[in-house]
Formats: C-alpha cells, sequence, structure tokens
C-alpha cells in the first residue's frame, strides 16, 4: 500500500499532446488522438525513406475506422489507449515514471516491448490491438508504398472490359 | 476483344438505403446469409418453385463501384467486424468475408473436394453414414462447371507459389497444381479485395442471379438478429432482422420481418451459431457454438536476393497436402498467400526499426502458410462461439494447446526448409523474437521459443464448425440432412455444419454438401 499511495500521483499526469486533429475527431478526445499518434509513431518508426506517420495521418485514419466500429469496441480501446498512457502503468512495467507521450523515445520503445512480451495476456493483447491498428492505417495509405517496393495495384485494360 | 463478362445484376436486389419504411415479408423459404451455403440453397429452392427471401447484412458490391484493389477500401467493407475479427484476446486473426456472396467475395479462389479421408472420419466418427463422394460427386460435377473450376496451367504459377513448387520438389516433397474458379483472370492478385475484372465466379455473379432470375428476393445489409419461434418451440415462424446504413454500417432503425414456412441459416462459421444463440432455440446439449474450428494458421517468411512480388499473380496456384496424415499428431498441409501492405505489416511480428526493415524488403518476400487440420484427433473439440454483452457482441475463444504447438513447430521447420530449398537467403518465423534461419543448423531454434497467446502469429481464413452436423443429438446440432434436431422447419447451410475441419480450403465442400442437401430438403414433406 505505501508503495502504491507513493506512486498514485503518476495516475494524474497529463497527456502531452504534440499531435493535433487535423480535423474534427468522430471517436477519438484530442488526448486520445495524441496517444495514439504517438503510439503510431514508434510502432511504424520511419525512417528516411518513409513518409512520417504524422504525415499519413495515422490517427485520423484510426478515427475514421473506428468510427464503424461497435460503440462498445470503442470504448474498450480508448480505455486501452488512457491504460497505456498513464505514467502508473510506466511504473508497474518498469518503463519510466511519465505518461508514454511525454517519455522519451527510448522509453516509449521500452514500454511497447515490455507489453508485447508480458507474462500478463491482457498487456499482450492490448499491444496486438495499437499494433495492428497503426500499421493497418499507415500501409493502407499509398504514400507508404514506394519504400515497401509494392508498385500499388497493376493496371488493367478497362478499355477492354464490357 | 471482350476479355471479361460485365457485372451480372442480381435482380429483385434491394438494399438498405432503399428500405424506407419497417417491412413485413412472407415467402416459402428465408435464407439468412448469402455466402456459398445461402446462394446455392437459393438456387435450388427457387428453381425448384419455391419462393425464396434471401438476407445479407453485408452489403452488394461490384467491380465497377467497389473493387479498386485497395486495402484501405476492401478490408473494412468486404471483410466480418470491418477486418477486425480475432478471437477474444487477438492471438487468432480471422479473415472472413462479408457481403453478398459471402466469402466468395474475397477468397483466394481455390478449389478442392471434400478429402475422402475426411468424409470417412464424418460417417465413423459423426455418423453422417451418407456423407460419401458417390453421393456429393454430381453436385461437384455441376458446381465446378458452373464456376469454371479448373487446374491452374504451369505458366500462371508466380514466383511467391513457385517458392513452394520448387522448393519442395528439391526436397522430395509432394505438390500440387490448384483448381481454381475464374474465367479468363488477368492475375491482378487481388482476390482477397474482390476481384476488379468480374473473373472469380464468386457467388454475387453465379448462383444468387441464377435464384434471382427464378424469383428469389435479395436483400442486403439486413442483418438477421433472431429466428422467432412458435409457443411450443417446435418451429420456426419468423426472422426479425434490422436494416443497416451501408454508409455507417449502423442500424437505420428499421426492421424486416421474414414468415416463412422454411428456414435455412446460411450466415456461416461464428455468425449462424450466433444467430441460434441469439435466438435462443431448443439446445438440450449445450452444442450450438462448439466444435469451431479454425485451420489455424502459421507461416514463415523468406528474403530472396530476387523479385518476388507476392503481391501480383493469382494468389495461390500450388499446394501441398505431404504431412496432412500424422498419426496422433495434428496434420498441417502448406500453401502460400499473397501480400500485400497492410496484410504484411499485421503479419510481420515486432516494432519499430524492425518492422520497417521487414516491409522495406516486401518485394523480395515470400510467405508459406501452414494450415492445421483441426478436429481430427479423438480429444481436439476446437474452439467456442458465445455471446457477450447480452448478445450484442460474440465471444470467439480458440485454446491452442501442446498438439497444436507440435503441429505449428514442425509446420514451421517444414516450410523454413522449403524455403531455404528454393533459395532463400534467409527465413524468419513469426513469433515475437522471430527465429532467423539461414540454414538447416537454426531450425532447431523453433523449438526453443515461446508458446502462447500472442507470442506467435496466428491466423485463419477458414471457419467450421459451431452447428455441427451428426447423427446424436448430443454431440451435435443439426442431423445429417443438415436439419437442425429439434426445429423440424430449420435447416443449417453453410460450413458450420462440418463436425471438423475439412484439411482442404472450404468453398467446394460447402458448395456441394449444400446442393445435395438442398436436394433433400426439397424432397421433405414438412
Amino acid at each position: 500500500m505505501l508503495a502504491l499511495g507513493g506512486t498514485a500521483f503518476l495516475a494524474f499526469r497529463r497527456t502531452l499532446r504534440a499531435a493535433k486533429p487535423r480535423a474534427a475527431l468522430s471517436v477519438l478526445s484530442p488526448d486520445e488522438y495524441a496517444i495514439f499518434a504517438a503510439v503510431a509513431a514508434r510502432v511504424v518508426a520511419v525512417d528516411g525513406d518513409s513518409p512520417a506517420t504524422d504525415a499519413v495521418d495515422v490517427a485520423g485514419r484510426a478515427d475514421a475506422a473506428m468510427a464503424q466500429w461497435p460503440d462498445s469496441v470503442q470504448v474498450e480501446f480508448r480505455r486501452l489507449l488512457l491504460l497505456f498512457e498513464n505514467a502508473l502503468t510506466g511504473a508497474v512495467t518498469r518503463t519510466g515514471y511519465e505518461t508514454f507521450t511525454a517519455s522519451r523515445e527510448r522509453r516509449q520503445d521500452e514500454r511497447l516491448a515490455a507489453w508485447a512480451g508480458s507474462r500478463v495476456a491482457v498487456f499482450r493483447s492490448g499491444y496486438q490491438a495499437m499494433k495492428r491498428l497503426a500499421c493497418a492505417c499507415y500501409y493502407a495509405a499509398p504514400e507508404s508504398w514506394p519504400a515497401t517496393g509494392y508498385p500499388g495495384p497493376p493496371e488493367l485494360p478497362f478499355g477492354e472490359i464490357e | 476483344m471482350k476479355l471479361l463478362a460485365a457485372d451480372r445484376p442480381i435482380a429483385n436486389l434491394m438494399r438498405g438505403r432503399e428500405i424506407g419504411s419497417n417491412l413485413a415479408l412472407s415467402a416459402d423459404v428465408c435464407v439468412v446469409g448469402s455466402g456459398p451455403g445461402g446462394a446455392i440453397a437459393a438456387a435450388r429452392l427457387a428453381a425448384a418453385g419455391a419462393r425464396v427471401i434471401l438476407l445479407e447484412e453485408g452489403g452488394s458490391f461490384t467491380r465497377k463501384a467497389d473493387f479498386h484493389m485497395q486495402e484501405a477500401e476492401a478490408y473494412p467493407k468486404l471483410y466480418q467486424d470491418h477486418g477486425n475479427r480475432a478471437t477474444d484476446d487477438l492471438s487468432i486473426t480471422i479473415l472472413q468475408g462479408r457481403g453478398v456472396g459471402g466469402g466468395t467475395l474475397v477468397n483466394w479462389t481455390t478449389c478442392f473436394r471434400t478429402p475422402e479421408a475426411t468424409l470417412a472420419l464424418w460417417r465413423e466418427r459423426h455418423g453422417l453414414s451418407d456423407f460419401t463422394a458417390e453421393r456429393f460427386g454430381p453436385h461437384w460435377d455441376e458446381v465446378e462447371k458452373r464456376l469454371n473450376v479448373h487446374v491452374v496451367d504451369a505458366a500462371e504459377v508466380n514466383d511467391n507459389n513457385a517458392v513452394l513448387l520448387e522448393g519442395a520438389k528439391k526436397l522430395g516433397i509432394e505438390t500440387e497444381l490448384l483448381k481454381r474458379n475464374v474465367v479468363s483472370c488477368l492475375q491482378t492478385g487481388a482476390c482477397g479485395m474482390g476481384c476488379p475484372t468480374n473473373a472469380k465466379r464468386g457467388m454475387a455473379l453465379t448462383y444468387l442471379p441464377d435464384a434471382a432470375e427464378r424469383g428469389a428476393r435479395v436483400y442486403a445489409d439486413c442483418r438477421a438478429v433472431r429466428l422467432v419461434l412458435d409457443a411450443r418451440k417446435e418451429r420456426v415462424t419468423a426472422v426479425e432482422a434490422e436494416v443497416l446504413d451501408p454508409a455507417t454500417d449502423r442500424p437505420t432503425g428499421r426492421r424486416l420481418t421474414v414468415s416463412a414456412a422454411r428456414f435455412v441459416v446460411a450466415g456461416g462459421a461464428i455468425n449462424s451459431p450466433a444467430l441460434l444463440l441469439r435466438s435462443g432455440l431448443p439446445d438440450p446439449h449445450g452444442r450450438v457454438g462448439k466444435r469451431t474450428f479454425l485451420h489455424p494458421v502459421v507461416a514463415t517468411v523468406a528474403l530472396f536476393d530476387r523479385r518476388i512480388d507476392p503481391f501480383y499473380g493469382a494468389p495461390q496456384s500450388v499446394a501441398s497436402h505431404a504431412f496432412i496424415d500424422r498419426p496422433g499428431k495434428i496434420g498441417f498441409f502448406l500453401e502460400v498467400p499473397p501480400l500485400h501492405p497492410v496484410l504484411a505489416s499485421l503479419a510481420l511480428p515486432g516494432f519499430g526499426a524492425a518492422h520497417r526493415e521487414g516491409m522495406k524488403l516486401l518485394s523480395r518476400t515470400n510467405a508459406v502458410i501452414a494450415l492445421l487440420r483441426d478436429g481430427f484427433l479423438p480429444d481436439d473439440e476446437g474452439g467456442t462461439v458465445s455471446l457477450r454483452e447480452g448478445g450484442k457482441r460474440l465471444s470467439i475463444r480458440y485454446p491452442l494447446g501442446e498438439t497444436h504447438a507440435e503441429a505449428m513447430r514442425e509446420a514451421m521447420k517444414v516450410s523454413a526448409r522449403i524455403q531455404l530449398a528454393a533459395g532463400a537467403r534467409e527465413v524468419r518465423t513469426l513469433h515475437k523474437d522471430p527465429v532467423v534461419i539461414s540454414g538447416e543448423r537454426d531450425v532447431r531454434f523453433i523449438d526453443e521459443r515461446p508458446f502462447g497467446p500472442n507470442l506467435l502469429g496466428v491466423f485463419t481464413a477458414h471457419q467450421m464448425g459451431g452447428c455441427a452436423a451428426g447423427a446424436d443429438p448430443k454431440g451435435s446440432v443439426v442431423d445429417g440432412n443438415l436439419r437442425h434436431h429439434h426445429l423440424a422447419n430449420l435447416w443449417v447451410f453453410d460450413g458450420s455444419v462440418f463436425p471438423t475441419s475439412l484439411g482442404v480450403n472450404p468453398q467446394l465442400s460447402i458448395l456441394g454438401i449444400v446442393a445435395a442437401s438442398a436436394e433433400r430438403m426439397i424432397a421433405a414433406k414438412t
């Protein structure tokens, strides 16, 4: 209890809104948008050959995708983001005492890795949910394809199709 | 030169946006679901003179309007749960089609008849005494002709599939060229996103128009919520459905009720048992949702020094069933998947730089998949489908045990060896921490990786069971005629009736077995 009491203040640390929505959001709050944008940036971790996740607006694409999800799934995913962001989660997983958005990149990667390989199955599931949405939203964007060597869909001889 | 057939509109098709008020309809037969089972049943029933109404929760899509070979568009529109379907713990990603035509909209066109070993097991262990190739054969003959099922030409084997073909040949492992249901295929590689040229002979171009031309009415964007029973709980009297807005995929508030003399549930494995559960149908032995099988898939990815371009060409043209019979163990078969950016990014493990570097090599990457033939071992009960949140959401559970782990490890070893024999520079597993295999000496490390949910990428594109057929009502949901054990006017006509997995891709099994069963339904007196 003493240990918990000593770190409980971490739960109230604020999200760093480094990324701001480009358009009105359908599902995510501005904080949640910033959290997912930060997660996506580390999941995809582009280099000079690829457009940044912010340039593709991965978080905006995720918000649009989530708009079609059932309400209860939306709620679950938003809770997941807030749990992952929470500084107390960082303390529990020994990956720092900051919120995810306020952490340095190395610490952010440590937190993702801690969840990906956690002995707690729910953490691994949570990591998968965030990773899959980030990857799907990034690699669905044609701007991301050149770096993968995917030339895009083939040209069709539409003139010859009835 | 005319290369391809035009869109063939389904006469009498009504979309959700065209339904402006609550509707009460009546028919001789109401079919729920328009995948292979529902489509061929509707065609057979309509041809026999029945007034058929078919409900489909997904939308109605066409080449020109909807199939643009874009993953961003296809997965949310054409797959269950907008492409997000998975087991509850996300440990198994479930690819399952949704829309008018069901799985045939997005499958990779591979066609197999049900193997004799599978039919024999069903006869012996599940009491399906007349599940024979002799009975189903004429139906498969007709279906194969209707869908133009034929063996691919060797020239159609793309470099991705050639890895399996050539690597296996060097190791003395038997392979076969696959049969596909296509006409004048331009080999875009986009089967999984809806065929952009109408080459694929899916249900929306074949049996559904056939049924509609004989008077069947198809309602898209209409989700069956429940089957209504009579007071004595002996017969189904109606299906209640909610009309969805195709733009948002959410209910419009309008309802559609279909009264009929007979009902066919054909929503596919997972959705069919879910509908039965939501409806509270008699299930005294708790069998609905049980024996759900997935052909759980593991893969190894191989890096080559040359371009493989796994995103172009016929997605699947080669398979190996050399390891399907493993006495006392789970057998598996090998195939090859197409790899487009989104699908590849979801499959590749890890995140950050390592994931990025893997994605950069996509054009030189091959994957070989191994599909486990689950349900054949006597104690393999597979997974379960149940309801949560008061029936609003599905719960899909599939525990992977030691027998699965053993089969997956062996399958990965085999596929890695094949890829190396085909000239791969390096092979990787899809473990959280991938095993990197440059030669035979590295293969053994597969045994050392921990196994558990979300520690190894596992997928499924074949869903079976959940409304298992069998002679004994204590162990099954429908009888050998696919008729419900406790409701005389209800049939289940889809892959959910399979009492085990198949050991092959399922579409032809569903079509042939349902066609034969529809014949008996038509002949039945009640």
